[in-house]
């Protein structure tokens, strides 16, 4: 786990933050005359005290917990021992809004982001990301679906089916009709807060073929009929937030079935007793994660493309899949995994062939409507 | 007298409420103890592993302490501004003043999350997203409340001629205020000043929206805990919060016992 | 009355802490207003949207309906313990008031958890249940209004029980003595002679609850399993999932304003400024 030298590290950077963000302010708070307000609050000689520092590192920033130790230990560490220079993993997670609120305020510390494609999307729209130097990292490293002007794959992930056959009598789902089937399984479901990859779900149990899911939601009644699909189920539903929290679900066996992410899948596949999970890509979603840069991100725009560049290492990315579960976003990265992991492998050869991709430009047409609708089928 | 039954429905009734409020809080105890790596009770023996791993944790002891010495910063500020708030107002007495105190105490009415919104837009104009700084301001706004209401209460016993008698004698205001006001208002700054400390420590939503890496407090960390992995270090930092409370309550009634 | 310098005197004292309220917590709160009707573009779309969408109504109706049921629950249960204290307590009187007290000073966060811990479809009262063979499978007690509504009992009571007993020590009990001398029970003179005298503390206490599940986020975001969405959560989830802030900031108002009518309503039973101006502590 943690050791002292990082938290050192951490407390090293936040002084040094704190300095920036006071520096920029500077100009601001003179003018509108809030220094003498904050001197009156007696905190403003702890802030001018300090001098101000040069360091050069990059801060990563990613959604905590194991997959903050994994992302430290397989791409930035490697990184350093080849560059010399420290890169940093801080796992607060950076939401759109937190990055928003970073590159607003002028005080960005985050060098490179975690992000989906949904929020790079916003992201983009507002602003607030650079583009991605192509001429630095390698577009034929990642799976053409995940190449973007603003954004760039780092990981694939699906939404998979997952489920807790001991809890089930050892029945196992095998499709999404299964799933809607309450009679012969019984027990609570976990889908996601928001419709990403979950109408998907809805809309295959209606029958509908896997190549023609986003036709079928792409008329208002391919919606409608989606979200009703959760207005059936929802007094079997638990809604789940955050990765973490859809683990949970599974370990403290509130939920026997659930659309979750394959990378909390994957670490279920371990964590529970033998006989106790399984997870199936048949019918999943396939979705990229991205890296997205902040604008004036601190360590500058070319170190963070160089570093990308070094995370399309095949080599680097199938040491990720090991070990928490998120697939090779470099198509050459799929030979290199070891055979009892294929199956695990959300971008293996096999598995991609029962999955379909996450539409952007549907999210990015609908999301907004559905989401609403979706929250009411839930609550109504 | 003897019991009747409505008595006797109310005595049951109002001890069975009073379990009710203090037997879930205790349920952490047993948590805190297991020895398994999940949340549930000790399968086969009792085991401080959780509590080991607290303390073993360096972004625990970090939340801990900062959680500590912002509450006390906050408790300093609030109850100084907060007590000559109440010492003001209950000098002036009219109606302006009875204003300034309804607009002291909206913190107590406004929704958490809506004034966390609107600490979060401003800080982030002020530069004060993500800093102690931030955290301290918020915080203080957000205790004021119950320092100048309880600073009013204590005031309230004094007897408006002792200050008017004092003036009256050649001292100047400030002399009053220092000789007779704050005497008198020293039980609810007190109060006050352990109430603000409380707010601060205990104060989660602020802090979800203004803070992102560089500050974390202890309820931030128990936050993210119960949303990432529920394991039973929350608990044992849970019980050694509640033993602290109980050891206090306990020390409180029976000095309400010995002075009664 | 003060003489006019010492007037200014006092104010010297009263303004720090009115400006700082003022600037740093009262205008930004207005700030918000001005986002509502500004983000994404000028204009009152976010309320359009707002009051044609169906979740938010959804949303509104659940927030008060548990705000509601809150307090409720916490007033039947908070007057037995306050008529209890009040009148038969004698020895035991300073320990029933520290157990009322004393989840004031544990955190929210801390005795949600703990209902985490006791709910949950493996949790101890579960385990218990099935342990002692009283059924067979383990109930739905979390990740529903049941849960919710009963930790925010937990949470509020206390908020109840003491504007309670402010009332009850006022009440003098000659007045309930001399109807049980004129023959009523112990019943009837409760309910027709003391009961109607801790009206004012009855409704202070329930203003006090109310406004206060009303704007209510831990408990329902950590109990309520996304589907018990109270307002305060889908702000949150509108500005953290869809950075959405014009229409977080029109729920905000919605919600802001929402919690004055219901002061502004309590206004009129209540003594607002014996309930919060002027609370013991």
């Amino acid at each position: 786990m943690t050791d002292f030298n990082d938290t050192t590290d951490h407390e090293a950077k936040a002084d040094l933050i704190e300095i920036a963000a006071y520096k920029y302010k500077e100009g601001l708070l003179t003018r509108r005359g809030f220094l003498s307000a904050m001197a009156a609050l007696g905190v403003l000689p702890a802030l001018g005290s300090k001098a101000m520092a040069q360091a050069k590192e990059i801060i990563v920033v990613n959604w905590g917990g194991r997959a903050s130790e994994v992302l430290q230990e397989v791409l930035c560490d490697t990184y350093t021992a080849e560059t010399g220079i420290p890169v940093i993993v801080d796992g607060s997670g950076p939401s759109g809004g937190k990055i928003r609120a970073m590159v607003e305020s002028g005080a960005v510390v985050w060098d490179l982001c975690d992000s989906g494609m949904g929020t790079a999307l916003i992201l983009t729209e507002q602003g607030i990301i650079q583009p991605i130097d192509y001429s630095i990292v390698d577009k034929d490293k990642v799976l053409p679906a995940a190449v973007y002007e603003y954004a760039v794959g780092n990981y694939v992930y699906s939404y998979v089916l997952a489920a807790n056959p001991k809890m089930l009598g050892g029945n196992v789902p095998q499709t999404w009709e299964d799933v809607w089937n309450t009679k012969d399984f019984p027990g609570m479901r976990t889908f996601r807060k928001s419709v990403r990859g979950m109408l998907e779900s809805a809309t295959m149990a209606q029958g509908v073929p896997m190549a023609e899911v986003y036709d079928a939601l792409g008329t208002d009644d391919g919606i409608k009929a989606a979200i009703d699909k959760f207005r059936q189920l929802r007094e079997n539903i638990i809604v789940w937030g955050s990765g973490s929290s859809s683990q949970n679900l599974f370990l403290q066996e509130e939920v026997a079935i659930g659309n979750i992410w394959s990378t909390r899948a994957h670490l279920l596949k371990d964590q529970m007793d033998e006989g106790s999970f399984t997870a199936s890509f048949d019918g999943g979603v396939l979705a990229p994660g991205v890296w997205v840069v902040p604008k004036g991100n601190p360590a500058g725009t070319e170190e963070v493309m160089k570093f990308i560049a070094h995370g399309q290492d095949p080599k680097l990315q199938v040491q990720w899949l090991e070990m928490i579960g998120s697939g090779p976003v470099n198509p050459q990265a799929a030979e290199l995994v070891p055979a009892e992991l294929q199956k695990w492998n959300p971008s293996s050869p096999e598995n991609l062939a029962t999955q379909i991709f996450y539409n952007d430009e549907w999210y990015a047409k609908n999301q907004v409507a559905a989401e609403e609708m979706y929250i009411d089928a839930l609550i109504n | 007298m003897k019991t009747s039954g409505f008595r006797i429905f109310f005595m049951t009734g109002a001890w069975m409420v009073l379990a009710f409020l203090l037997l879930p809080i205790l349920v952490v105890i047993p948590v805190s103890l297991t020895d398994t790596s999940y949340i549930g009770l000790p399968k086969e023996g009792l085991s401080l592993q959780h509590y080991a791993a607290y303390f073993q944790d360096p972004r625990w002891m970090a939340a801990t302490w900062t959680s500590i010495w912002i509450g006390v910063v906050v408790a300093v500020c609030a109850t100084a501004l907060g007590t000559a708030f109440a010492i003001g107002c209950w000098f002036l007495s009219d109606r302006a003043s009875t204003v300034a105190r309804w607009i002291l105490i909206t913190p107590i009415l406004v929704p958490p999350v809506v004034q966390s919104l609107g600490f979060y837009r401003f800080w982030v104009t002020l530069g004060l997203i993500d800093t102690n700084t931030g955290v301290i301001l918020a915080h203080t706004l957000l205790a004021l409340p119950y320092v100048s209401i309880s600073v009013f209460a204590a005031l309230a016993n004094l007897d408006r001629r002792i200050p008017q008698a004092a003036r009256s004698l050649g001292a100047s205001v400030w002399q009053t205020v220092r000789a007779v006001v704050l005497p008198a208002a020293m039980p609810g700054m007190v109060t006050g000043g352990i109430f603000a400390f409380i707010v601060s420590f205990d104060e989660i939503v602020g802090v979800l929206f203004i803070t992102v890496r560089n500050v974390s407090t202890l309820p931030k960390k128990i936050w993210e805990g119960i949303q990432e992995d529920i394991d039973p270090t929350i608990a044992s930092v849970a019980t050694m919060l509640v033993m602290l409370t109980l050891v206090v309550t306990a020390i409180t009634i029976w000095r309400g016992r010995a002075n009664a | 009355m003060p003489r006019l310098a010492d007037k200014y005197r006092y104010w010297f004292l009263v303004l720090p802490a009115l400006v700082i309220m003022i600037v740093f917590y009262i205008w930004p709160l207005l700030g918000i207003w001005q986002i509502s009707l500004t983000e994404p573009k000028a204009g009152i779309e976010n309320y359009t949207r707002m009051f044609d969408s169906s979740a938010v109504t959804t949303s509104f109706i659940l927030t008060f309906r548990i705000a509601i049921l809150t307090t409720i629950g916490c007033l039947i249960l908070g007057y037995i313990v306050a008529y209890v204290i009040s009148n038969f307590a004698r020895r035991a009187k300073p320990l029933m008031i520290a157990l009322v007290l004393l989840p004031f000073w544990v955190s929210v966060l801390i005795r949600s958890f703990s209902w985490i811990v006791l709910l949950g479809r493996s949790g101890i009262v579960n385990d218990s249940l099935i342990g002692a063979g009283l059924i067979d499978s383990p109930l739905r007690l979390m990740h529903n209004e049941f849960g919710v509504v009963l930790a925010m009992i937990h949470v509020m009571l206390p908020f109840a029980v003491l504007p309670l007993m402010a009332n009850m020590r006022g009440i003098s009990g000659a007045y309930v003595d001399a109807a049980r001398g004129l023959g009523a029970s112990e019943f009837t003179a409760f309910r027709k002679v003391y009961f109607p005298q801790t009206m004012p503390g009855v409704m202070s206490g329930a203003l006090l609850v109310f406004v206060l599940s009303l704007g209510f986020y831990i408990t329902p975001a950590l109990l309520g399993g996304g589907r018990v969405l109270m307002i305060s959560e889908y702000i949150t989830y509108q500005i953290q999932e869809f950075l959405n802030w014009g229409l977080g900031s029109a729920l905000s108002v919605a919600l802001l304003v929402a919690t004055a009518i219901v002061i502004l309503i309590a206004a009129r039973f209540v003594n607002l400024r014996s309930a919060l101006l002027e609370r013991g502590s």
